[in-house]
């Protein structure tokens, strides 16, 4: 027994090298959302392509996990072929050198526009006029509407609000209901300042002037945004809830607006199952034409820098982010594929099946890349923004928006890289 | 280590009788000993000297995480932690947090460990009862505390709303938050307290209470003040340093329970010096707030060390 299981392993040993595909090892985060995807995708590319192997590390448990984790393997050259990073994290490895750029194999495949490939996603991961990164997975903030409360409070269930006027007079005549229900919560602590982003960026504003000197959410877009937020502390009475908390209470059905993450979709849709009407609607207070939004979630990037497995993990990409690929994200996920054949033609049955998830769709146009902070104090600036909006959400300076705005643009300004 | 140096004084007194004519051997012994110490010095210098100096070092650089390259920027790091409104809270927060921890540890540990040592029976079930939560890892403790402490459905807010009092949001009110986390730290902590007490006590002579009570100290209160709090003042001197070294030390509840929320208010120097170093991968900033904490832990190890030399005058 022992002698053929030692001779069986012999002889893999020596036939293995001769069989061998070319090996791409990848690596993503949140392993209870993407698990299933992955291997998905890996079981359908498989078929296609027996001549490479695509093997899974363990996933990282957060985008921070992520980063940190390659950041520290590139010092010990043990980094994946393709990792999967949260979609602000791009700057930091190209800052590093350690992403490889994507433009010659993007220019030289003459069939990727027919799979569904467009400029807009090549913008979200481009960097100094190169593209470093592709969007895998995408969110986006959206508002999501206890129809049933909306209905009780007077509300109009096929006019939700478009504004954020709309949405404070909604929310206070929810919250005249009764004393333990919520009129709205508003996930403000999303990594990265996202639903800062979000808000700024709507009004057409942006986080730093053009050449990232300077503070520019200190413009009327920001003002409008932190008082708006503020407002729902005053006079929207928002409850001061950590993102678990508030998922909880909505789903519980004890808040009338939620907003956050297109990436909770279905988490909450589980939660809520029958208990009451559940319906997702547009972002407010997006202005028109020049009005963004940020994207969420998680974008590809090559690492290896060996030509010859760089030519295979580009094949590797191409997949995970082409229509059959992008596919399989959107059902198995909350999250949105950005490639326009999967949205147009894999996934049309889809989303008249689940007109919540074709919210986020509609929002697609006006993507915009989620902002980070140049330097090396890149990602101290996004705690000091987050502590900053806290005070508000607390609570504790929710009368002084104005003067919490002046702090956090000094504090920020300190902290942007001297030139 | 008092054996060693017990058999280094011998040696010397020998070697003072007959002098002179040894010179070479003396020299040849002394050079034995060079070598023999030379794996520990090793070790001490890979393990312990080494890592201290280097993050020395890096804490006077710019170096990231990650980075290609490294510059000196002399005192830049300091200046900066110096003027960053997160380290000074950083630092009160632990400051207090000790403040809590330490007297009440001590306190609950000598109070258990004097029950337990006056009761007759199921001594060493207690012991191991009240000695759980020290060998318990933290991380997983403190999950079942988050449970316990959860605003809605906690055991704790469910029992004081049986008593008819107000829940309350302890991990997320920014006044509890700090006093949650340093009941917590009490509770892993006093169990270990209670361990090195009673070791205390049994060592002390029963002769001494006998003669105390002789001497007129009848009440349980005179004994314990005359006989027992005196003897025991070296393993409280101890304890409490111990303790208050464990103390700066929190770490795991912290990440685990709050992340240094809400706002901040339960941010301590380990935590501060995570996340500068691993989230905000300013390495050198990290490092900084290392050495600052390094200064704290190393004052209190010499008080240590001075005070417990003192302890033979008991003995």
């Amino acid at each position: 027994m022992l002698k053929t299981c030692l001779l069986s392993a012999a002889i893999a040993l020596i036939a293995g090298p001769a069989l061998a595909a070319t090996e791409i090892v990848v690596q993503f985060p949140y392993g209870e959302l993407f698990t299933e995807t992955h291997k998905q995708i890996a079981a359908a590319f498989a078929k296609k392509r027996p001549d490479i192997k695509v093997t899974f590390r363990a996933p990282y448990d957060s985008y921070e996990e992520g980063t940190q984790k390659v950041l520290r393997e590139a010092i010990t050259k043990q980094m994946p072929d393709i990792t999967f990073q949260g979609l602000n994290r791009v700057r930091i490895f190209v800052d590093r050198g350690i992403a490889q750029p994507l433009d010659s194999y993007i220019k030289a495949d003459k069939g990727i526009e027919a799979e569904g490939f467009h400029q807009a996603m090549y913008d979200i991961g481009m960097q100094n006029g190169k593209v470093y990164a592709l969007p895998f997975a995408i969110s986006l903030p959206i508002a999501y509407y206890n129809l049933d409360l909306v209905k009780k409070a007077g509300g109009d269930p096929n006019k939700l609000p478009a504004n954020w006027e709309e949405v404070i007079e909604l929310a206070k005549k929810i919250k005249a209901l009764g004393p333990d229900v919520n009129g709205v919560t508003y996930a403000w602590d999303i990594t990265g300042n996202w639903l800062w982003q979000a808000p700024v960026f709507a009004q057409g504003g942006s986080m730093l002037n053009a050449d990232e000197s300077k503070v520019a959410f200190d413009g009327p877009e920001g003002q409008y945004a932190i008082k708006t937020l503020a407002r729902l502390v005053t006079e929207a009475k928002m409850p001061n809830l950590n993102q678990p908390d508030m998922r909880a209470a909505f789903a519980a059905g004890k808040t009338g607006i939620h907003f956050t993450s297109t990436s909770d979709l279905a988490k909450v849709t589980t939660m809520v199952d029958k208990k009451f009407e559940l319906k997702t609607h547009l972002f407010p207070g997006v202005a028109p034409v020049k009005g963004r939004l940020p994207a969420g979630g998680n974008v590809g990037i090559i690492l290896t820098a060996d030509p010859k497995k760089q030519e295979a993990a580009w094949e590797v990409m191409k997949f995970w982010h082409g229509a059959e690929g992008a596919a399989i994200v959107a059902k198995t996920t909350g999250y949105m594929p950005p490639n326009k054949k999967a949205n147009e033609v894999y996934l049309k049955d889809f989303y008249i099946e689940n007109p919540n998830n074709y919210t986020a769709v509609k929002q697609l146009p006006i993507l915009t890349k989620w902002y980070a902070f140049p330097g090396e104090n890149g990602l101290k600036i996004t705690d000091v923004i987050k502590d900053h909006l806290n005070s508000i959400v607390t609570g504790t300076r929710a009368g002084e928006p104005d003067k919490v705005l002046v702090d956090m643009t000094s504090d920020v300004q300190k902290l942007l890289p001297r030139k | 280590m008092a054996d060693l140096a017990l058999q280094h004084g011998g040696t010397t007194v020998v070697r003072r009788a007959h002098r002179r004519p040894h010179d070479a051997r003396r020299a040849r012994e002394q050079w034995t000993a060079v070598v023999l110490s030379f794996p520990a010095l090793f070790l001490m210098f890979l393990l312990l000297i080494g890592p201290v100096a280097t993050v020395l070092i890096i804490s006077f650089t710019d170096y990231q995480l990650g980075a290609p390259s490294v510059g000196l920027v002399g005192l830049q790091n300091y200046q900066d932690l110096f003027s960053d409104r997160v380290f000074w809270k950083s630092l009160g927060n632990t400051l207090r947090y000790v403040a809590i921890v330490v007297p009440a540890s001590v306190a609950f540990g000598l109070a258990v460990a004097l029950l337990i040592e006056s009761g007759e029976g199921l001594k060493s079930f207690y012991r191991a009862v009240f000695f759980v939560p020290v060998m318990a890892t933290l991380i997983a403790m403190a999950i079942s505390w988050e449970y316990m402490l959860h605003p809605q459905f906690g055991l704790i807010n469910l029992l004081l709303k049986q008593i008819g009092l107000a829940p309350q949001s302890w991990l997320t009110d920014p006044h509890l938050v700090l006093p949650t986390l340093a009941a917590i730290g009490i509770w892993q902590l006093f169990g270990f307290n209670m361990v090195l007490f009673l070791a205390g006590l049994v060592s002390i002579p029963r002769h001494l209470y006998d003669a105390a009570a002789l001497d007129g100290a009848q009440s349980a209160w005179s004994r314990f003040w005359l006989v027992t709090w005196p003897m025991l003042g070296p393993v409280t001197m101890f304890v409490v340093l111990i303790s208050a070294v464990r103390s700066f030390q929190v770490f795991d509840t912290v990440h685990v329970l709050t992340k240094g929320g809400p706002n901040k208010a339960s941010e301590v120097l380990l935590y501060t010096m995570y996340s500068e170093g691993f989230e905000f991968f300013r390495s050198g900033q990290a490092a900084a707030v290392a050495v600052v904490f390094l200064a704290f832990v190393l004052t209190l190890t010499v008080i240590k060390a001075r005070l417990i030399e003192k302890r033979v005058h008991y003995l």
